[in-house]
């Protein structure tokens, strides 16, 4: 049982990570095609079995979780004996470590995900558990807008809310999106949702700049929002000095051309006057100058 | 999208109320006519331009007052405005070395952001009417036209001007 608890938990990391480097072998497809839904949980047996078709995933989770990992070193690892038979496995089985590390303080982390009771959130976090633990913050928050937490694990929890639903469609890079996005969740854990560098190039295509990071509850927000509205008013002067010397520019040719052509007709109406004096200069004759 | 320069910079709005332009103004820096908005680096500008009023007569004084709108920094201008120049009593149809120079030329030296630097020709009511004022930063030429009856402005100029190896502007050119 829990073993495709597990299985659904990996299928759906797996999914979703796919989903966001939109591109991926058939191995996942095939396991989600075979779990009940998109968002059941998937279970380690089906990482097992599929290891040899989910390289893409595993060297994915294999950067995401060293830094994990080192994380996990400092909690006291939850001794479940058949994580430390997966263990023994595969590089797979880091995500069971994963699983059974500190975003996971249920006890049974393996058994079937739709009835693991929603456990409170740990204080710390691994800074790359952006869809586990971020997920798991929503939820315990009650789960209102945001929603992105969703990772595969936390869309295959039975409770996780229609928040995780509808970010499980997106994949793992809305996921990110969400989180980064969800604005009254300020909670600790997004502090250390840290975007990481071994995340798939799908996920920064939906990390732009524009996207609030929080850097602790409330702070970051504002601080990005300020520099938005500094920057925002930058570009309105941009734009109003380029208007104003356009304007200018304008204004002066039209009264420089008006200039040149008023120029041309008096040049022209002194050459017509000069014309018509000219006969007069050519002959030197007397006249008569004397007032009397 | 058509407008007056001066509306369309701001300068009318953050300098100077509407006005209607009632006097020829023309500034010079070497030998060049500033365009409003045009852009000059501080080293065209190191030295007081030369100065051409219009009018009608020897008889009208005016008064030429240069300020930054935009000090120290344009998106925090906490300094608004620096004086940068002021001359009183310039006759009519002439030019500012006809007048006193009450206010030293201060050298635009923006530090960072472009800055709009601001001419705003006066008339005054009669001569020796217009006094120095105490300090350069925190300038208002509003509140000193006020003071000194000077009433709106009969002419305006501007342009703008970034440190000397400053990247930003002039990209329309």
């Amino acid at each position: 049982m829990w073993s495709s608890g597990l299985d659904n938990h990996s299928n759906n990391k797996t999914n979703n990570i796919d989903n966001g480097n939109s591109g991926h072998g058939g191995g996942s497809r095939i396991i989600s095609s075979s779990s009940s839904s998109r968002s059941s949980p998937s279970s380690t047996s089906s990482i097992l079995l599929r290891t040899p078709r989910r390289r893409t995933m595993e060297e994915v989770w294999k950067d995401i979780n060293l830094t994990s990992l080192h994380h996990e070193r400092r909690f006291a690892p939850l001794p479940e004996p058949h994580h430390h038979h997966h263990h023994h496995h595969h590089r797979a089985m880091i995500l069971q470590d994963f699983l059974s590390g500190p975003c996971f303080t249920v006890s049974r982390a393996n058994a079937a995900v739709e009835d693991i009771p929603l456990p409170p959130p740990p204080p710390l976090l691994p800074p790359t558990a952006l869809s586990l633990s971020s997920g798991r913050e929503l939820q315990y928050l009650g789960g209102g807008g945001g929603g992105g937490g969703g990772s595969a694990l936390m869309n295959g929890h039975s409770r996780s809310s229609s928040n995780s639903n509808g970010s499980r469609v997106h994949g793992q890079a809305n996921n990110n999106d969400n989180n980064a996005r969800s604005g009254p969740f300020m909670s600790p854990s997004f502090s250390d949702a840290v975007i990481g560098p071994s995340s798939p190039a799908g996920f920064f295509s939906f990390c732009s700049k524009k996207r609030v990071m929080p850097e602790g509850p409330g702070i970051g927000g504002d601080r990005r929002y300020k520099r938005m509205i500094k920057n925002r008013e930058s570009a309105a002067r941009s734009r109003a000095r380029k208007q104003a010397y356009t304007n200018e520019l304008e204004l002066e040719v039209a009264h420089l051309l008006e200039e040149n052509a008023k120029l041309k007709k008096q040049l022209e109406e002194l050459r017509l006057a000069m014309d018509a004096q000219l006969p007069n200069r050519i002959a030197l004759k007397r006249s008569s100058s004397a007032p009397f | 999208m058509s407008g007056d320069p001066l509306v369309l910079g701001h300068v009318v709005g953050d300098v100077v109320d509407p006005f209607v332009k009632s006097v020829s103004l023309k500034i010079f820096y070497n030998n060049r006519q500033v365009l409003n908005g045009a852009e000059l680096k501080p080293s065209a500008v190191v030295n007081k331009p030369r100065v051409d009023v219009g009018g009608d007569e020897l008889r009208v004084f005016y008064t030429l007052i240069m300020v930054d709108p935009d000090a120290p920094n344009p998106s925090n201008p906490t300094s608004r405005e620096h004086l940068h120049w002021m001359v009183t009593d310039i006759p009519g149809t002439t030019d500012a070395t006809f007048g006193r120079e009450i206010v030293g030329y201060e050298s635009p030296s923006p530090v960072s952001g472009i800055h709009r630097m601001v001419f705003a020709l006066f008339q005054q009511l009669g001569r020796e009417s217009v006094f120095a004022p105490e300090m350069r930063p925190n300038f208002n030429t509003r509140s000193f036209a006020r003071e000194h009856y000077l009433g709106p402005p009969v002419a305006a100029v501007y342009f703008n001007c970034q440190r000397e190896s400053g990247s930003g502007g002039r990209r329309f050119r």
